[in-house]
């Protein structure tokens, strides 16, 4: 003990405390000089110095000294084991026999002294597997272990394990998420894990590709390739729809690793979702084939709506549904009308004549699938057109081209659409005979579908748009339809106390089907302006009789949108969408719902739910497998169809070691990269011995408390009386 | 006027209906008559600022009109009054002579030569808006060319070109209505090439 281990802390103000002891050294003197005529000098100076020790003890106990120890012991480190478990690990390892991971749990498990033990041995051990997330493992949840998550994080793995341990062991093929810095709160000593030099692989490593394209309209996919061990090779890169090969170019390596990107160029000219792949053939030797590949959906769609309109006369319904039409930039048409008939007497020679020719032939059996819509207006069709050609229409919509018929005298030819694919494609039931009726004014309202439907719903306000129907004038002639079941009745006309379809629509096949059952929608347009009104109702509803028929997005009641990044199978897929205002009597019924059908065309289980506000849903699916999954929200006013390409969880996996990666890491956190022909526990032990930290205890403990000071203190005490009591003084 | 609607069922394929309606521009039915006509020979009494703001709308969102000074010589009463009224109903349009290839011209017909009881123009006017001339004017004449009496026989003799000259006036009136129900359908791509070939020929 020195006096350096002992420390003072006064319980009374120091200049009471010296007060004392100089009133204690005041009666030690006084009874020195009261006693020393009885005993004499020396026996009076002995007892008194016993006096005045006792009393400088006990009053020195106000100083309350205490005494400090100092006690200095080793640490038994913590070890963090960290196993990467993401997909990369699932490749082979660097012997060629089982992946990276079972290398790892070979290195930890197997062998004369297998490394998790000898480690038990020296130091606390804890096995985490570091994936997408950190997770805690016990030695016995090794041997099932696997690989297959997403890249980890090194940085937040440290961040976590910093306070828990004082060394880290991570065993990896360097694929990991690194924060470049220097960290140094957990010193990580790295093994590499796999063979960079005997890693063959090539791989689609990224696609650059528009979500949307245009028909007709060029499409450039450009698509980056890496290869390792490949130099001086060359190798064909094919984009395919489906099973059919679109287009395909060769690439090259110039260096055993290298990256070369390449545009693939197509022209569309379906409309509609593609399924497109992008592939390399697997090679001989690649480590990895599942990463040749990349699957993509692209949807085409029109630049402009291509609309075929043959009129059986002039007309003035003719002229302002062409009105509309060229209103509209969107729409490119191309129109005939019937200028005379094979009866009328012309009686000109051909240069005065502007009558050309109408090329039936060409345009139903060469060009009609370039159209997206047909119109018959008020057509005499038996004068210009076979009936095989009304085969060649049925096809057409049947395949998703959209047809339309407008009324007038002549809209049933006098039957002879009877029996003939017209007839079937068509939402209303024809007559045998011809039905135009002229002789009443037909007034207009919209049905209770109609007030719902896309076509009619010309203002997303409810009663705004009922109002507008009601101020519509009346209808001087219109053709007496039936309405198939299949057909939707839009708008029907009351004139002579029956009740009439004006606007009938329906499906057929993939395409859509409309009739507007008079030649005098035009007063519509009049009519509204007789009034003093804007002209925009009739240009709205052909406009959207347009656009509905042709399937035009822009109309959709419903809203999708699709999640930003690609997913992967086994893991679940959102997606939101909305429906519109106009749309209203679906949402306040509950008419929404989703559909979900995995590659193969089986509906899969999937959930939906309202999101924010009421007319926001989110819908939800689990897809097993990659491929594309075909996503289909309808309403009973509307209907849409989206795909969603769900990707293999090794697309676009680049899965070369990168021992590189880490000695980086390892450097950054103050640690180093080892190498598998090292003694791997000598050189963690030695590693360790230079990180050991030893753990330093101070304790400290009052003099007054212990009792050696007490018998000290009475044993001046009882000396005294002793002496006192020997020489005569009590 | 029932001779050119005889023609029209004769020669093209639109059903006309053969009754006369007469509208004022007051009629609130005015709008349903999506093609009028007026002629006359003489100055009439200018139009009331609500009347040239129906006509205005009228011509504007869809109407056509075919105007014609029946006088059969320029710069009298009704071309002085009408001039100055189609000014005041569109300030900013102005009356301008149709050029040749003007789909007028070529929706039924080719024509080169302008018909009427008396050629005082070789050529039609109009007021074009975009493309599309709502306001179409002659002064030959054309329904004076037209006119039969009840044997069948012409009223009016054409000057100076004779049975030709009327032989044009009915394609003229042809080629108006035509137009007032195609607008310039004629001006499609699809017929450029059989147009100009025929023309040439």
């Amino acid at each position: 003990m020195t006096l350096n281990q002992v420390s003072i802390s006064p319980v009374f103000p120091l200049w009471l405390i010296f007060l004392l002891l100089f009133f204690g050294l005041a009666a030690a003197v006084y009874q020195y000089w009261v006693i020393r005529r009885k005993l004499g000098n020396p026996r009076a100076a002995v007892l008194s110095l016993l006096r005045l020790c006792a009393l400088f003890l006990l009053i020195s106990f106000a100083l309350n000294p205490s005494l400090w120890a100092r006690k200095e012991q080793k640490v038994y480190q913590s070890l963090a084991i960290l196993l990467d478990t993401s997909q990369s690990m699932g490749l082979p390892g660097a012997a060629g026999k089982g992946s990276r991971l079972d290398e790892a749990k070979g290195i930890l498990l197997n062998g004369p002294a297998p490394l998790v033990k000898s480690l038990t041995e020296r130091f606390d051990i804890k096995l985490y597997g570091l994936g997408e997330s950190l997770k805690s493992l016990e030695v016995e949840d090794l041997a099932g272990l696997k690989a297959g998550e997403k890249e980890g994080d090194v940085a937040e793995a440290i961040d976590r394990l910093a306070d828990k341990h004082s060394m880290a062991v991570l065993f990896s093929d360097g694929n990991l998420k690194w924060k470049e810095g220097p960290s140094k709160r957990l010193p990580l000593v790295a093994v590499p894990l796999g063979d960079p030099k005997g890693y063959k692989d090539i791989l689609i490593k990224t696609i650059q590709a528009p979500a949307m394209a245009f028909r007709g309209r060029e499409v450039v996919i450009d698509v980056r390739v890496k290869g390792y061990g490949y130099k001086g090779l060359t190798f064909p890169v094919h984009l395919k729809d489906g099973s059919k090969l679109i287009t395909a170019k060769n690439i090259s390596f110039n260096d055993p690793s290298a990256e070369v990107t390449i545009p693939l160029s197509f022209t569309p000219e379906e409309l509609g979702p593609h399924h497109l792949s992008i592939g390399i053939p697997p090679q001989f030797g690649e480590s990895l084939t599942s990463n040749n590949a990349v699957s993509l959906s692209l949807k085409v769609m029109k630049d402009k709506i291509r609309i075929l309109m043959i009129s059986g006369s002039p007309s003035l319904s003719y002229r302002f549904m062409r009105m509309a039409f060229k209103n509209d930039p969107s729409i490119d048409l191309l129109s005939f009308v019937v200028l005379r008939t094979p009866s009328d007497i012309i009686n000109v020679p051909l240069q005065e004549q502007s009558l050309i020719p109408l090329p039936i032939e060409t345009l139903f059996t060469k060009e009609l699938k370039s159209f997206d819509l047909l119109i018959f207006d008020n057509l005499p069709s038996h004068l210009y057109l076979k009936p095989i050609y009304f085969e060649s229409v049925r096809e057409f919509v049947k395949g998703g081209g959209s047809f339309a018929m407008i009324g007038g005298p002549f809209f049933l030819d006098e039957g002879r659409y009877l029996g003939t694919a017209i007839e079937e494609i068509l939402p209303v039931r024809l007559n045998e005979k011809e039905d135009y009726r002229r002789d009443a004014s037909w007034r207009v309202g919209l049905s209770a579908a109609g007030k719902d439907h896309p076509i009619t719903r010309l203002s997303p306000d409810e009663a705004y748009n009922l109002n507008l129907w009601q101020e519509m004038p009346s209808l001087d002639g219109i053709n007496l339809l039936v309405a198939k079941n299949s057909g939707t009745i839009l708008l029907e006309g009351e004139g002579d106390g029956t009740s009439q379809p004006i606007l009938t629509v329906g499906h057929y096949g993939s395409g859509r089907v409309l009739v507007l059952a008079t030649d005098y929608s035009w007063k519509w347009y009049m009519g509204m302006v007789a009034k003093g009104k804007d002209n925009w109702p009739y240009l709205r509803l052909i406009e959207r009789m347009v656009r509905w028929l042709t399937k035009d997005p822009s109309l959709d009641s419903i809203q999708v949108t699709l999640p930003e990044k690609r997913g992967w199978a086994g893991q679940e897929m959102e997606i939101r969408f909305k429906v519109g205002e106009e749309d209203s009597l679906s949402r306040r019924k509950g008419f929404v719902s989703l559909s979900v059908f995995d590659p193969q065309g089986l509906r899969i289980k999937s959930q939906m739910k309202t999101a924010g506000q009421g007319n926001e849903y989110l819908g939800s699916f689990l897809p097993e497998k990659e491929g594309s999954y075909k996503l289909k929200i309808e309403t009973p006013a509307s209907r849409v169809e989206e795909n969603l390409v769900v990707s293999s969880p090794m697309e676009g996996l680049d899965g070369v070691p990168h021992p590189e990666q880490l000695k980086i890491i390892s450097t950054a956190t103050g640690g180093r990269l080892l190498s598998r022909e090292d003694d791997l526990l000598r050189e963690i032990e030695t590693y360790a011995e230079r990180t050991e930290s030893r753990f330093v205890e101070l304790r400290s403990s009052a003099l007054w408390e212990k009792p050696y000071t007490f018998i000290f203190i009475l044993i001046l005490l009882a000396t005294e009386w002793y002496l006192r009591r020997r020489w005569g003084l009590v | 006027m029932e001779a050119i609607v005889e023609e029209l069922e004769l020669r093209t394929s639109i059903d006309a209906l053969k009754e006369r309606r007469i509208a004022t521009l007051s009629d609130p039915d005015l709008f349903f008559c999506p093609f009028l006509y007026v002629a006359g020979k003489y100055a009439f009494e200018p139009f009331t600022p609500r009347e040239r703001e129906i006509l205005r709308r009228y011509i504007t969102f869809g109407g056509f009109l075919f105007v014609e000074d029946t006088m059969g010589a320029k710069g009298f009463g009704f071309d002085q009054t009408f001039r100055k009224e189609i000014k005041e109903i569109l300030p900013n349009r102005e009356l301008k002579r149709l050029p040749t290839d003007h789909p007028v011209f070529q929706t039924f017909y080719l024509i080169g030569n302008m018909g009427g009881r008396q050629k005082v123009n070789a050529y039609l006017e109009g007021v074009t808006i975009d493309n599309w001339t709502p306001v179409i004017y002659s002064q030959n004449d054309l329904s004076g060319a037209w006119a039969r009496d009840k044997f069948g026989n012409w009223v009016n003799e054409c000057v100076p070109g004779g049975e030709g000259q009327r032989s044009s006036a009915f394609k003229m009136g042809i080629n108006i209505i035509v137009y007032s129900l195609t607008s310039d359908y004629k001006k499609d791509l699809v017929h450029h090439p059989f147009i100009k070939r025929r023309q040439n020929l």
